[in-house]
């Protein structure tokens, strides 16, 4: 067994056995569920307010599409699950610095290279995982909560429902396409950083600058494969997506920022993956 | 080919020299202690030589592998650090678990070495509510979970109580005896290496004072004798006069320190007294270690 599949071994062994793997693959989906559960929460009280005051119905009958929940359910879990798994990124290289124990990797079976790459497939593995529970939980529960059906105004079906879970697979397309970039950069700053602690201070940080600071960028903000990221400040085309299977017809996309979501996550990663793999050859250990 | 070659090996921090012209061999079979005085370099050598950091020029060969290629060892070299380098999260066993990944052959079972090494109730303990002794005791069984052919251990003695340095003590001395493994040991506590170590490297100010085996070591290293009397000029005297006697001092609280070589401590006694100078006290003093390191210490100190 090559040094890779050690390394890998190895970065499961430790996944299944402590917290912070669980936390990324659960949290995202339980965040989407309770925020699903209090909106209808909210909607029922909502609905009891208006059948007493005898006001329209009208807005119900198209917000109420679950497809439009589902859509909200995915973009809060993916923010979650973006800010997760670059603190975890980050965190990941330089605590086992920290405490020592990424030593004995490098000293018995594994070389530097592969010790990275490894921690870069254990998380894109826990994000899929993630990404998987919260596709599960965001669907399942916003069916039983509420139905999907297409978009239909005055009898006339103005979307169907074909026609809605291709926007939403597209929407979720180009919101996963960040999470590897995402990785990258968090593992860039866990090689590069002293401490575990500055490292996620560093990750998390810069992550909430990007999306504090994307608005002022403008154009430019579409060269940084954050501002693809559903986030809190959210600029992602999932959350256009929310819009659209709700049956909204102001939503304009430019095609040209759709195609920049598609192409600039993967250089990132190349790149930050690369940047990550030449500083950890230099460094002490 | 030997287990360990360090030839003119340097280590600088910006212009201050770490670590200037270190050259070290260690045989395989062999049990090498290397010590040093807080600060000489033992850490920084032990880092460049496990590839841990890098080094300004020289070469190092480890079981025939360089520092950065050390993973290709496959489990042959293993080291223990000075802190225990554990995850906090695992229990005892897991850890051994985990090493035992990292094992291409492993020869012991994880139950194996938590016996021999008293660890066998802490099974399910987190790593991170041990002691200090049982971080250390756990830190070594990973290493005997497979069959190395060198093991680095850097202050192994820390935190371990007299049983568990006397169990450490056997270890070595068993796995040594048993399975030729070469050892480096990287230590303060210089009774316990001249009970265990064939060959001493004693470094000084990034340099390697002294290199050779105990035997030699101590061969250099002559007996002393202490002793005290109320007529210090008559036993000068005297012991001017004795062959392979040398006064090399009084100290303050009036002890006369004596290098002797081929003459023991009582015909010493008994030259004293058969010229009338009673002595009060006499203590000899044994080659040691010990004596022979504050020696080069001192000598290279500012």
């Amino acid at each position: 067994m090559n040094g890779l599949l050690v390394a890998i071994k190895a970065e499961l062994f430790i996944a299944m056995r402590t917290f912070a793997s669980k936390l990324i693959v659960l949290a995202p989906a339980l965040i989407a569920a309770v925020q699903l559960f209090i909106v209808k929460l909210g909607e029922t009280g909502q609905q009891a307010r208006n059948n007493l005051l005898g006001a329209s119905e009208f807005d119900r009958a198209i917000g109420s599409n679950a497809y439009g929940f589902f859509v909200d359910g995915l973009s809060t879990g993916l923010t979650i699950l973006g800010l997760l798994i670059v603190a975890q990124a980050a965190y990941s290289f330089s605590y086992e610095r920290d405490i020592g124990s990424i030593r004995h990797l490098f000293i018995r079976r594994v070389s530097r290279s592969s010790s990275i790459t490894a921690k870069l497939i254990h998380l894109h593995l826990l994000a899929i995982i993630s990404v998987l529970l919260l596709l599960a939980v965001s669907y399942f529960l916003s069916g039983i909560l509420w139905e999907y059906d297409a978009i239909v105004e005055d009898g006339f079906e103005l979307i169907s429902e074909q026609e809605i879970q291709n926007e939403i697979k597209l929407g979720l397309h180009l919101a996963l396409l960040p999470i590897p970039a995402a990785i990258g950069f968090g593992l860039l700053v866990s090689v590069s950083a002293q401490s575990a602690t500055q490292a996620v201070t560093t990750a998390l940080g810069i992550t909430l600058a990007i999306d504090i600071f994307k608005g002022l960028l403008g154009d430019f903000s579409n060269y940084i494969y954050a501002s693809f990221q559903p986030s809190l400040i959210d600029q992602s085309y999932l959350q256009a997506v929310s819009r659209i299977v709700r049956g909204y017809s102001d939503v304009l996309i430019d095609d040209r920022v759709l195609q920049l979501n598609m192409w600039v996550p993967l250089p990132a990663l190349l790149l930050f993956f690369t940047a990550a793999l030449w500083i950890v050859q230099r460094r002490k250990i | 080919m030997p287990a360990l070659t360090v030839s003119g090996l340097n280590k600088s921090y910006g212009s201050f020299a770490v670590i200037n012209d270190l050259n070290l061999q260690i045989e395989r079979g062999s049990v090498h202690g290397l010590v040093g005085l807080n600060g000489s370099g033992k850490t920084t050598t032990i880092e460049c030589i496990l590839g841990l950091q890098a080094f300004n020029s020289g070469t190092v060969s480890v079981l025939g592998f360089a520092p950065e290629r050390l993973h290709l060892a496959k489990g042959k070299l293993v080291a223990i650090f000075d802190s225990p380098s554990l995850h906090p999260n695992l229990t005892v066993r897991q850890t051994l678990e985990h090493a035992m990944l990292l094992c291409e052959t492993p020869k012991r079972t994880a139950t194996e070495v938590e016996e021999m090494l008293g660890i066998s109730r802490f099974s399910k303990f987190k790593t991170k509510h041990l002691s200090l002794g049982n971080k250390r005791r756990t830190s070594i069984a990973q290493a005997l979970l497979g069959q190395p052919e060198l093991i680095v251990l850097d202050e192994p003695f820390n935190g371990l109580d007299a049983e568990g340095v006397d169990d450490v003590l056997e270890l070595i001395t068993s796995l040594n005896r048993e399975q030729e493994t070469a050892f480096l040991l990287s230590s303060h506590q210089l009774p316990y290496l001249e009970q265990i170590c064939t060959h001493i490297a004693i470094l000084n100010q990034g340099k390697i004072a002294l290199n050779d085996s105990i035997a030699n070591l101590l061969e250099k290293t002559g007996n002393s004798i202490q002793l005290k009397t109320e007529q210090l000029d008559a036993a000068t005297a005297v012991l001017e006069n004795l062959s392979g006697v040398q006064l090399l001092n009084v100290d303050d609280k009036g002890y006369m320190n004596i290098a002797v070589e081929g003459m023991d401590s009582a015909s010493l006694n008994q030259s004293l007294v058969e010229n009338d100078v009673l002595v009060s006290e006499l203590i000899l003093k044994r080659a040691s270690l010990a004596t022979l390191f504050r020696e080069i210490s001192s000598e290279g100190s500012p």
